[in-house]
């Protein structure tokens, strides 16, 4: 058919000049600039005591047509991995039993976090009033959207192709009674949402994600792949791949307040606050999982924290802030003391507390606790020897009859619950920086471990009133909590927690616990 | 193993047991210490192994002394005096393919300092960027 002569002569030129198909990403960004972005007088839901500049950078110059092809290719790249060559090479069963477990608490809990980070950056994109800081919390939103589903992925994966589903599946069911699930809650939610949208910021980005994730998402993945465990660096390295943008945003939240008049006033205090909440959870949550949930040991998680808690984070963000007032956290000398104690704090409280878990629980082997001691000098006077008690009390056994709380009672060592943490901690026995402090308040009595979180408390205790454990069951047998918590398998009668990870091990039930009478009782009630 | 005071198990990292409590508990190292230097987390995978192997190791090693690299089961992990540069036009003719800095970002897992890019180049800086140093955008011909 002919073609008109208009035609011809247009599509004569464009096979000389060939019409550009597109621009170079970084082009299209100084483009956008141009458009009248103006947010200044922007009016927000989340108001801030600070006063956030209207000329703050976005770092990495990311429009939304490049930002959607690096994540399609992170996750098929992602996907790929776990769909072929890892389910064919059955990777999900060569985890260590011990692994296993600790899985099922970090990817459960870290997914809690990404899902609260939804609302958190959301609430930011709101505050803000520079247009760059805007698109960089809003891509934040959206990466945050894709963690939380990489989180709930790998438990399923999990729970599909591996070894003890239970507790990979469905773990939220047990949150009422876990006793990690409140201090979880505190950090990843309530330290990320409530309050000053800038102090919001400051806990996420410049705590939660610039310090805390480093351990929690990157050096994870070593302990993993040492245990035999090749899923959690495929989701949790990829995941990390956002977060760099992350820290981005909260140091440029820094930034944008850096000049204004309300930073040398109140930015160190909640610099401290921040940094005091994550570290209160994170320092012995994740030394407690990296070490006690592993068979194969990476370093001792005090090295893991000195290098990337206090060395990398503390001088590489904060400490290059110094010249712009920011100052070394007042807390730091109570954080170093709990990175190397307060995980073996915590796990003997958790051993203790085992039958309220959703994750199995195994005491150190006497290869393991040569290990421990050789690290933490005086680590088997305080710990060890205890355990060797309980071995020998035969605290694996359903038959025995024991359960570990009954040594904490027998030998009148109360366990509190910090009510700013939500972190239980045995003051009379432990090696980390709690110390009990009793505090009254319209009629309630509130245990505290620490003058941080005391302080806190003190500046607005209603923001603290979540009910812990014993609060909530005080005078009530266990076995009635465990299944009014759902902490049982889909038997009915088996616990999803178990004292041992040996598969051939007998498995406790609910009539084992029964049969101990174990009641709860709230241990302020006796002051 | 590496010498240089970089590397992972540098300074207290290379102590132990007693040795090692006394040195982070001493009274000097109960405050953070300002540091100059910068660290980047690589996701290993095709283009990333080459990258670190034929340019920050190869071809760019001598430009910056201070780099150490180390292998961490899934990650590379580097860190340097200053900063740590990759310039992806370099990639893109190691791999033979169009390697966009944001291709590159597919892979970088974390970053402590101050990182960005302009143009095709990565950075991670040890500089204030937007405080002590203005961020640039990408200026046309």
């Amino acid at each position: 058919m002919a073609i008109s002569a208009a035609t011809k002569a247009a599509t004569d030129a464009l096979a000389v000049n060939r019409a550009p198909v597109s621009v170079g990403a970084q082009e299209v960004h100084r483009w956008m600039q141009s458009f009248t972005w103006d947010f200044e007088k922007n009016r927000t839901k989340y108001s801030t005591k600070y006063k956030m500049a209207n000329d703050t950078k976005e770092q990495f110059k990311l429009i939304a047509k490049e930002y959607a092809r690096m994540e399609s290719v992170k996750d098929e790249r992602q996907f790929g991995s776990l769909q072929d060559v890892l389910t064919r090479v059955d990777a999900a069963n060569r985890v260590h039993p011990k692994w296993n477990e600790s899985m099922k608490v970090i990817s459960n809990f870290l997914e809690v976090g990404e899902y609260n980070a939804i609302a958190a950056t959301g609430m930011l994109w709101d505050s803000a009033t520079a247009p760059e800081q805007k698109n960089g919390y809003l891509g934040q939103v959206m990466d945050e959207i894709r963690h939380t589903n990489q989180c709930g992925y790998i438990n399923y994966y999990f729970a599909k192709q591996g070894q003890d589903a239970a507790g990979h599946n469905d773990a939220r069911r047990t949150r009422a009674i876990g006793p990690l699930w409140k201090g979880m809650k505190r950090v990843f939610s309530d330290g990320f949402i409530s309050g000053d949208a800038v102090e919001c910021s400051i806990n996420l980005q410049l705590v939660g994600e610039a310090c805390f994730t480093n351990p929690l998402i990157v050096a994870v993945t070593e302990w993993a792949s040492a245990n035999g465990d090749e899923m959690t660096p495929t989701v949790f390295l990829s995941i990390e791949t956002d977060e760099l943008r992350h820290m981005a945003n909260g140091y440029q939240t820094v930034v944008s307040i850096a000049n204004d008049e309300a930073a040398s006033k109140y930015l160190n205090t909640d610099l401290n606050n921040a940094f005091w909440t994550q570290q209160k959870y994170f320092t012995p949550v994740l030394g407690m999982m990296f070490e006690y949930g592993s068979h194969f040991k990476v370093e001792p998680w005090v090295k893991t924290w000195n290098r990337w808690v206090y060395e990398d984070w503390g001088g590489i963000w904060i400490g290059r802030l110094g010249k712009y007032g920011v100052q070394s956290p007042a807390s730091l000398r109570d954080a170093k003391k709990d990175a190397y104690w307060a995980h073996h704090d915590l796990f003997m409280i958790a051993y203790a507390l085992w039958p309220t878990g959703f994750f199995r629980v195994t005491l150190p082997t006497a290869e393991e606790a040569e290990w421990y001691e050789a690290n933490y000098p005086g680590w088997y006077d305080m710990y060890g020897k205890v355990y060797d008690e309980w071995r020998a009390r035969g605290c694996e056994d359903p038959d025995s009859g024991f359960l570990p709380l009954q040594w904490f009672i027998e030998n009148n060592h109360p366990i509190y619950i910090d009510r700013v943490s939500q972190v239980p901690f045995c003051p009379s026995y432990c090696k980390g920086a709690s110390t009990l402090r009793v505090l009254e308040y319209n009629g309630k009595k509130h245990s505290f471990s620490d003058q941080w979180g005391e302080r806190m408390w003190l500046s607005e205790p209603e923001r603290y009133e979540c009910q812990n454990i014993w609060e909530q069951y005080e005078g009530r047998e266990l076995s009635e909590v465990i299944t009014e918590g759902h902490g049982l398998r889909s038997d009915g009668k088996t616990l999803i927690s178990q004292p041992h990870t040996n598969k051939d091990g007998k498995m406790w039930t609910l009539d084992d616990i029964k049969k101990i009478n174990c009641v709860f009782s709230d241990p302020l009630k006796a002051l | 193993m590496s010498t240089s005071s970089n590397a992972y198990g540098a300074g207290i990292m290379a102590k132990t047991g007693k040795a090692f409590a006394d040195e982070y508990f001493s009274e000097e190292n109960q405050v953070v210490h300002e540091s100059n230097e910068v660290v980047l987390v690589l996701k290993k995978s095709d283009e990333i192994n080459s990258v670190v192997h034929e340019i920050l190791l190869g071809d760019r090693k001598a430009d910056n002394p201070t780099l150490i690299v180390e292998d961490r089961a899934g990650y590379w992990w580097l860190k340097a005096t200053g900063k740590i540069e990759i310039d992806c036009t370099e990639v893109s003719e190691l791999l033979g393919k169009h390697f966009s800095v944001y291709d590159l970002l597919v892979d970088v897992s974390s970053t402590i300092g101050r990182a960005y890019t302009l143009g095709e180049t990565f950075t991670i800086t040890s500089e204030l960027m937007g405080l002590d140093v203005k961020l640039q955008d990408l200026q046309t011909a």
